[in-house]
């Protein structure tokens, strides 16, 4: 089904095809400029340069290491959710909430009606399509987890902020298909943390992709996913993206009792470890996702995005990735 | 009624000036092997210092260290204990913040006090009375995996639980700690086994000795377990108002024999309340609570909040219960 669709928007992906979640670690150069640059020493053209030449790298990249579906890396970035809002009309940004151990970002706040007025993305997708034949994915926040990690002091309640937010992020998702985006990955993290809010996210995401003419995926992690499966499959996106092996692949398990019918990005690489998985294992994992999915539908990749890691630690994870993906094919074939 | 201002538990660790990232830079100093143990204890030192003196600036009557050193409710007090290890990271309720899950790979033991230097070193910096505040056995229990055989049972684990944290009760209360809160969101979860939540603070009862217990709940909707609440053998019973639209018409009318933690001000979101309209709900609940004392305070430790927002938060507080104070 979505190997049709993805045919009929002119993708022809090998079997078990390889991707990222969306970010990779900034260079120290690049790091070092972001410091200097919020403290006024340097230009944002000097800044963007950077930004330029860290995406360039990791396109390379992930182009040597034989990676099938590219992601931008996501360098002009600072969080998810803060990079949208820095972006469109009814945001402040806050100041610095804890999100982990010794992880901090800047909560935004909602204080007026949310607009999208300019695209946001797009002019990073386009730079970096344009430098690799491979598709690169489209890559935005949906708007339940805008909505769900952002402080409101406007809306009347989470429902009212969540559909004012699907209208305007739609907007993106067009521009980026304007571009000629043909895989768009909407990130919803948040997705299981109310279950009974289940509906609302599905109404939202309806709002953002309905009748567009591009293959969907969804990332979501770090949450109590076997409480909104199999409702979640009733989401209208092509594939979902789950970080599994931080949690020992323990949603194997409900997707044995109930099946899992979209495409399934398998996250076979722990992104919160230093550790570098060996190949070993991860054939195992990839071996573990074919029980329950079977190969046209499976997509291999890391849990989530790689930018808690070192540049060193991003590369070796990825070509372990890429190495077990071969192993697998050759096993298949 | 005297009303006590206070605060849930956490405060800010960070905040937008230089010298609040401190303690955020040595650890990350830490990790690069460019600082020691001891220059992270002397930041969560100065860091402790300064959201008490931010508690005492605000007006609260009553401090907490703001759990400055906890990584996070779970792990703090679970990593500590022998027989555990700590697990990969999950959401904590329905916050944007994840705690690392603890394995029980081994018979819990407490082989050392968990809280009682933290304690008393917050007393030492503050000219106010200090709340210790520790995360309880069920909610301990219930996100705790179990690698050994007998912990699959989730009546071991909330019984074992209860040992070692029964221990760090008397301790604390041996310390000079008249007050000692008590945290168990997870009975709002579903499918929760009530009977060993109450199990599991009896046992906790049974240890304080002259030290009175605050049984604090946040993030559900309390109101369908409230009579049950109000049998547990605690003295205070903290409720998180901003998920139960029904509580304050309940306790109006069905009263309260404990003394009660008002959870009025939403701890988690930025907006400042109505004072009028929490004003309203006060006049309403005050004359319900059949004690001495009535503690006002945030829905949730103030963690979730940028510093200065926090801040903001407390000294609204302090300004509406200012007008209810005797």
């Amino acid at each position: 089904m979505s190997r049709e669709k993805l045919r009929a928007l002119g993708l022809d992906l090998p079997l078990l095809p390889t991707t990222s979640v969306g970010s990779f670690p900034k260079p120290n150069e690049l790091q070092q400029a972001r410091t200097r640059w919020a403290r006024g020493l340097i230009s944002r053209d000097e800044l963007e340069r950077l930004e330029r030449r860290a995406t360039e790298f990791w396109i390379r990249t992930q182009e040597e290491l034989g990676m099938d579906v590219l992601v931008d890396g996501e360098q002009y970035r600072g969080d998810m959710v803060t990079y949208f809002a820095e972006n469109m009309r009814g945001f402040e940004i806050g100041g610095l909430v804890r999100s982990y151990g010794n992880r901090y970002y800047r909560k935004p706040i909602i204080v007026s009606e949310v607009r999208w007025e300019r695209p946001i993305t797009v002019f990073w997708w386009r730079f970096a399509q344009s430098l690799t034949a491979k598709p690169v994915k489209g890559m935005l926040t949906g708007p339940y987890t805008v909505m769900d990690w952002c402080f409101n002091e406007y809306y009347p309640d989470r429902r009212a902020t969540c559909l004012a937010l699907a209208r305007e992020i739609r907007k993106e998702v067009e521009a980026l298909i304007e571009a000629g985006a043909r895989i768009i990955q909407i990130d919803e993290p948040a997705l299981s943390v109310r279950p009974q809010e289940l509906p609302l996210a599905r109404e939202a995401l309806q709002i953002v992709t309905d009748g567009l003419p591009a293959y969907f995926i969804s990332h979501a992690c770090y949450g109590a996913f076997e409480k909104i499966y199999p409702e979640m499959l009733t989401l209208p996106v092509d594939n979902f993206d789950l970080e599994m092996s931080n949690s020992n692949l323990d949603l194997l398990e409900h997707f044995k009792r109930s099946p899992f019918t979209k495409d399934l990005s398998f996250g076979v690489v722990d992104v919160h470890s230093h550790v570098i998985e060996d190949v070993e294992t991860v054939v195992a994992r990839i071996r573990q996702g074919l029980e329950v999915v079977p190969a046209e539908a499976l997509w291999i990749d890391p849990d989530c995005g790689l930018k808690t890691r070192t540049v060193e630690e991003a590369i070796a994870k990825l070509r372990v990735i890429v190495e077990a993906v071969g192993r697998m094919r050759a096993a298949i074939a | 009624m005297n009303l006590i201002l206070t605060n849930a538990g956490s405060y800010p660790r960070i905040g937008d000036t230089p010298d609040e990232q401190i303690l955020r830079q040595t650890l990350a100093r830490f990790d690069r092997q460019e600082a020691t143990e001891a220059d992270i204890r002397r930041a969560e030192d100065e860091m402790v210092r300064r959201a008490i003196a931010e508690q005492i600036e605000a007006g609260l009557d009553l401090v907490t260290d703001g759990q400055i050193r906890w990584y996070d409710p779970i792990s703090h007090i679970a990593g500590k204990l022998g027989g555990t290890k700590i697990n990969g990271l999950l959401r904590y309720f329905d916050t944007n913040f994840y705690f690392r899950q603890p394995v029980l790979v081994d018979r819990l033991v407490r082989e050392c006090p968990l809280l009682v230097e933290e304690y008393r070193y917050a007393c030492s910096v503050s000219s106010r009375p200090v709340k210790p505040v520790l995360t309880g056995p069920y909610t301990l229990a219930v996100f705790s995996l179990a690698e050994r055989a007998e912990y699959r049972d989730l009546e071991r684990r909330v019984e074992d639980y209860a040992t070692v944290l029964a221990e760090e009760i008397a301790d604390l209360a041996a310390a000079g700690a008249d007050l000692i809160q008590v945290d168990e969101p997870a009975i709002v979860l579903d499918d929760v086994s009530f009977d060993l939540f109450a199990a599991g603070l009896r046992a906790l009862a049974r240890a304080k000795g002259t030290a009175r217990l605050a049984l604090y709940i946040s993030f559900g909707d309390v109101s369908p377990l409230y009579e049950r609440l109000q049998d547990l053998p605690v003295d205070v019973l903290g409720l998180d108002f901003t998920y139960s639209p029904q509580l304050v018409d309940r306790i109006a009318v069905e009263g309260s024999a404990k003394a009660l933690g008002l959870g009025l001000i939403d701890g988690r979101n930025t907006k400042l309340e109505s004072e009028a309209e929490i004003a309203a709900a006060l006049e309403r609940l005050l004359p319900a609570i059949r004690s001495e004392v009535a503690y006002l305070n945030p829905s949730t430790g103030l963690e979730f909040l940028p510093r200065d927002r926090a801040f903001r938060k407390l000294q609204h507080l302090v300004r509406i219960g200012l007008r209810f104070k005797r």
